[in-house]
């Protein structure tokens, strides 16, 4: 159980958190928190968005996100 | 056992509650901004879990609450981890992997027991407690100073009690689903552990309704707030 005294951790990413309210609903973005693992990760954005009534909330790291095109790019937007 | 229940449910509410506002102390103080809304989130859940767990009490037989509650801080039935306010964010995180984790697995035997007021009443408590058990891994997993983990370890042992009492009578009594050592057992399962250095108790000096070692109580200052006395400070009158 000995470790080096971690106060923040070193290594974190970006989860962006996504919800919705009714079955018949798509999941919406919601807000994102940082972590630096997916346990973290969920009790963060549990924690952090659980104000409303949701049936279904998933997390994603936002580097798993793949952009087809974005504001000020190239090709669209 | 119907007394014996109440008493293992009354200290479970009893910490639930100091676990609670000790998880609120640090909704400021923490290493980050979401470890803060953490704190403070897991606090307003563990408050509200005494909630439930005082209000199964009397459902369950006579209310183990007496008077001296109002007067003497000893008259709760908390480990002495929570009679001060942690100083240290490993406390905190401790706290959250090794005593909330314990306090859980004691309800999961309930809620997998043959009480029915426990059964239906503890059951949404195990989910919310999913994302403590999460957040405190997690941070044990980032790094602890031992000294805080073997403090909690002792006082979770402390909480499951010396072999063949309560809690095990509880549990041949078919209203708990484990025994002392499986609960800790199932605790070192949880947080993926090996089993820590043996930790020698002398139970001599256990409390069997308080369920702790040490003497003692809460902080005049705490004590002071949950019986409203500081906020009476401030009525006009």
């Amino acid at each position: 159980m000995t470790h080096a005294f971690t106060r923040v951790h070193g290594a974190v990413r970006e989860y962006e958190v996504f919800a919705r309210k009714a079955r018949a609903e798509p999941l919406r973005l919601v807000g994102s928190v940082v972590a630096p693992d997916d346990d973290l990760a969920a009790a963060y954005a549990r924690a952090t968005y659980d104000e409303e009534r949701w049936v279904e909330m998933v997390i994603v790291p936002r580097e798993s996100l793949i952009t087809l095109w974005a504001p000020g790019a190239q090709d669209g937007g | 056992m119907g007394a014996e229940l109440g008493r293992l449910v009354l200290a479970l509410a009893d910490n639930k509650q100091l676990l609670g506002l000790r998880y609120a102390e640090w909704a400021t103080r923490s290493p980050s901004l979401e470890a803060d809304i953490a704190a403070a989130a897991m606090g307003l859940d563990d408050l509200g879990h005494s909630r439930v767990l005082y209000g199964c009490l009397e459902p369950l037989g006579e209310d183990p609450r007496g008077p001296e509650r109002e007067s003497d801080p000893a008259g709760y039935s908390n480990l002495a981890y929570f009679d001060r306010p942690w100083e240290a964010w490993d406390e905190f995180v401790a706290a959250n992997a090794v005593l909330d984790t314990a306090f859980s697995v004691v309800i999961e035997a309930c809620v997998e027991g043959s009480s029915e007021v426990l059964r239906t009443r503890l059951r949404k408590m195990l989910e919310e407690e999913r994302y403590h058990f999460l957040h405190g891994r997690s941070w044990l997993r980032a790094g602890l100073e031992p000294a805080y983990f073997e403090r909690a370890w002792r006082q979770a042992s402390a909480f499951f009690g010396p072999p063949g009492r309560e809690i095990d009578q509880l549990h041949e009594a078919g209203l708990l689903s484990r025994g002392g050592a499986a609960l800790a057992a199932r605790l070192l399962e949880r947080l993926e552990l090996d089993a820590p250095a043996v930790v020698e108790i002398d139970w001599k000096a256990w409390d069997p309704i308080r369920r702790r070692l040490e003497p003692g109580g809460i902080d005049t200052a705490t004590f002071d707030m949950m019986r409203g006395l500081e906020e009476r400070r401030f009525t006009h009158v």
